[in-house]
């Protein structure tokens, strides 16, 4: 059997499993709904639009908070990479604030912008802050000396270092951190609305759950798995696309 | 043994910011209703820990964190161990994991609550399913990069398969198994936390969300700062039981 | 020490046995798919108690040899008899020390934690373990290192305890791929005499590989030649100085001379 096959033979027999057992009345109708019903939930949740239009809600929270935390990461890190000084002045009150669950944060985001879509974007940026400092810090100290000493020649200014030598270096070896800060900023936008937030489809499978909707529920948590994996799948070819992102581990 | 320099800088950096952060809440210039001075927060939690309020929850959360993440290394090292000795396994299983794995843990709550409605047992069975990944692939990966030359050693040596298993294998692939386990412990936290918001069970993650409805935001500010020493506590905890089972390692 | 080393190596040969050579290669080669072939017709006996070296340029096919003696690895045409058996798979009566000892060692055991790893293989029980794991690392020189961990300790050393582990299988054939090739100059004179020691007052068999023909001499009581290209014998002398060789007096000896400059040759016209 050649290899791709392989992969498929679980899912299908699970699918097959998953249906035949409902039709025989052995699986309960209500929690575990079946392929069949789920694929029409999926349909028509297409076609009314209503899949498409959380998955846009989630995917801009999403995006919106991986901005924030990369301009505020980069820029950060850059500071603290570049000052050995301020990085061992910041260190312990950075490990004192990295420790926080991103999601201990939900509250007080919800307290500060009430619901929508700043409540998520900022515990998104949060979440996604962390990974994208260390690793510009660590960057910014590994950009080859040599390239530090031909700014110097050429007296570029402080600026200029910074456009043409050090933000292209580090951002080259920041895409290898891509995919996963891509990762995580959708898993914690879900997370937000699985718990409290009224948009995106977390909200909208919890909702769906709570109206004993499952084969809603389900179509939605596959078409979530095909979303992340699609992301995942994107962010993979951005990176080895990027010049300086090629050879990241896969 | 490390020589101890006091960071006089980052002493007075940390210093500086609550400083800062308690004048600006005394004068006024932020809303002390969402931003308590740093002193207010404090005093709420050494009330509540005088007070004996503090404890039942960070034991909850504690607990829950703890079972789910036991439970996901347990899972995450034997499916790991399957799936890494056994080509077929992999062919069969990696694709189906490479779809499961991006997938957020949270969004099998609403899946979780049908079964097992709001309760503990639906909070750990989200956190088992979320911790397992980094578990899970560091087993994997672990076991896949094991020196070729040992399994020689063993294969000149004689050693039976479940031989070769416990004195070559496991201990090859403990630095990545570990490694894994202690990601999982700070995601088996951070599920911890959501589903007892989710659920509404008891635990710190509950408490902050009630004291956000109520607006006592000292009481909020106090329950992230606790959960941030449990984070620290459990992530500490690991770093020293890895330095103790991997005492062999080179520095 | 001898009382020690006879722990090494139990020579219970029947009178039959002893006459019989302890390995026997019979026309083996060794060829992938289509590529040229690493080995051809290699044929040699070695006798029992005999220390064989097998010198030549890389590529030669020596150290795939030595793996089809350990029974690693099975040769495409021929075959290999040990003691009038069949090699086919690997055997603790045939231990092999490898050259990259780093990888051949286990990180997270000791030294003395590493030896033991070979008595556990043949079944030692626990108090008599320890004592063969004390005798063992007292013969290696190893007894002050016994609770360190292979990091700990210079790349000699770590030879010694893969030399120290294979002994514990109390092997009947030793086989040594070029296992002083990573160290330096001084450790590897040093090693040598001890080897040379070990094996001749345990009487066990050895077949050591390297690339270094004055090792070679040094060592061996034959020493073959193999050609590359494909792995061939290009020559087999006896080495006839006799025993205990000392490495300033046998370098000097005129025999060693004469040799090393008949197989001089051999290896640079290949």
């Amino acid at each position: 059997m050649p290899g791709w096959i392989k992969g498929w033979v679980l899912p299908v027999l699970l699918l097959i499993g998953w249906e035949a057992g409902s039709q025989a009345g052995w699986l309960p109708l209500d929690s575990t709904s079946r392929p069949s019903l789920v694929y029409q939930a999926a349909l028509d949740g297409l076609k009314d639009g209503s899949i498409l239009q959380a998955t846009w809600q989630t995917l801009e929270a999403a995006m919106l908070g991986l901005a924030f935390a990369t301009v505020a990461g980069v820029a950060i890190g850059i500071m603290l990479g570049l000052s050995a000084r301020m990085e061992s002045a910041t260190r312990p009150t950075l490990d004192g604030l990295r420790p926080i669950p991103s999601v201990a944060l939900i509250p007080l985001a919800l307290m500060l912008f009430g619901f929508g879509l700043m409540l998520e974007a900022t515990v998104v940026a949060f979440a996604c802050f962390w990974p994208i400092l260390l690793l510009t810090i660590a960057a910014v100290h590994g950009i080859e000396p040599r390239l530090l000493e031909v700014a110097r020649t050429l007296e570029l200014g402080a600026l200029e270092r910074l456009r043409k030598i050090i933000l292209p270096a580090t951002l080259g070896r920041l895409m290898i951190g891509l995919r996963l800060a891509v990762a995580i900023s959708l898993v914690v936008a879900v997370t937000v609305e699985v718990v409290i937030n009224p948009r995106g489809l977390g909200s909208t499978m919890m909702a769906a759950q709570q109206s004993l909707r499952s084969d809603v529920m389900y179509a939605q948590l596959i078409w979530l798995g095909l979303v992340g994996w699609l992301l995942n799948a994107l962010t993979h070819r951005a990176v080895r696309a990027w010049p300086g992102g090629a050879g990241a581990p896969a | 043994m490390k020589a101890r320099r006091i960071n006089l800088e980052a002493i007075l950096f940390a210093i500086g910011l609550l400083v800062c952060w308690q004048l600006f809440a005394e004068f006024k210039l932020i809303s002390p209703i969402f931003f308590p001075s740093p002193i207010k927060t404090l005093a709420t939690l050494y009330e509540r820990a005088a007070d004996g309020s503090l404890w039942p929850p960070l034991a909850h959360t504690t607990l829950r964190m703890i079972y789910g993440w036991v439970f996901a290394c347990v899972c995450g090292m034997v499916l790991g161990l399957l799936i890494g000795i056994s080509r077929n396994a992999r062919a069969y299983l990696e694709p189906s994991l490479e779809f499961l794995r991006p997938l957020p843990a949270s969004a099998v709550i609403p899946v979780a609550i049908l079964f097992f409605g709001l309760s503990d047992s639906m909070s750990i069975a989200v956190i088992a399913f979320g911790s397992v990944w980094p578990v899970l692939l560091a087993s994997i990966h672990g076991l896949a990069q094991i020196e070729p030359r040992l399994l020689e050693v063993a294969a000149s040596l004689r050693l039976t398969r479940a031989q070769t298993l416990w004195k070559i294998v496991i201990p090859a692939a403990m630095p990545d198994v570990l490694a894994g386990a202690r990601v999982s412990l700070s995601i088996a936290l951070i599920l911890a936390i959501v589903t007892e918001m989710q659920a509404s069970l008891p635990g710190l993650g509950q408490d902050i969300l009630l004291a956000q409805r109520s607006f006592k935001s000292a009481q909020l500010y106090a329950g992230v700062v606790m959960l941030g020493l449990l984070g620290f506590a459990a992530n500490a905890s690991l770093v020293w039981a890895e330095r103790r089972l991997l005492r062999w390692r080179p520095k | 020490m001898k009382a020690a080393l006879a722990i090494v190596h139990d020579a219970a040969a029947t009178g039959s046995e002893r006459a019989q050579p302890a390995v026997r290669v019979l026309d083996v080669s060794m060829q992938y798919g289509s590529a040229a072939p690493v080995l051809s017709s290699v044929s040699f006996d070695v006798k029992q108690g005999a220390f064989l070296c097998v010198v030549g340029p890389s590529g030669c096919g020596k150290t795939t040899l030595l793996r089809m003696l350990a029974g690693l690895i099975q040769p495409t045409g021929g075959a290999v008899e040990f003691f009038g058996s069949p090699v086919l798979e690997p055997s603790r009566d045939r231990a092999i020390v490898f050259q990259d000892y780093t990888k051949a060692l286990l990180p997270w055991r000791t030294v003395a934690g590493n030896v033991s790893l070979s008595l556990e293989a043949c079944g030692v029980a626990e108090p008599e373990r320890q004592s063969r794991i004390g005798q063992l690392l007292a013969t290696m020189g190893l007894a002050h290192a016994a609770d360190r961990y292979p990091h700990q300790l210079s790349g000699g050393m770590q030879q010694r305890v893969q030399i120290a582990r294979c002994l514990a299988q109390k092997p009947r054939l030793l086989l040594m791929d070029e296992p002083f090739g990573a160290l330096d100059a001084i450790t590897r004179q040093g090693l040598q005499e001890e080897v040379a020691r070990l094996a001749v007052e345990s009487g066990t068999t050895v077949v050591f590989i390297t690339h270094d023909l004055e090792e070679a001499i040094f060592l061996g009581d034959t020493v073959i030649v193999l050609a590359a290209n494909p792995g061939r014998i290009a020559e087999q002398i006896d080495v006839d100085i006799p025993r205990p060789r000392a490495q300033l007096e046998a370098r000097e000896n005129p025999q060693f001379l004469s040799t090393r400059h008949r197989l001089f040759g051999l290896l640079q016209g290949h």
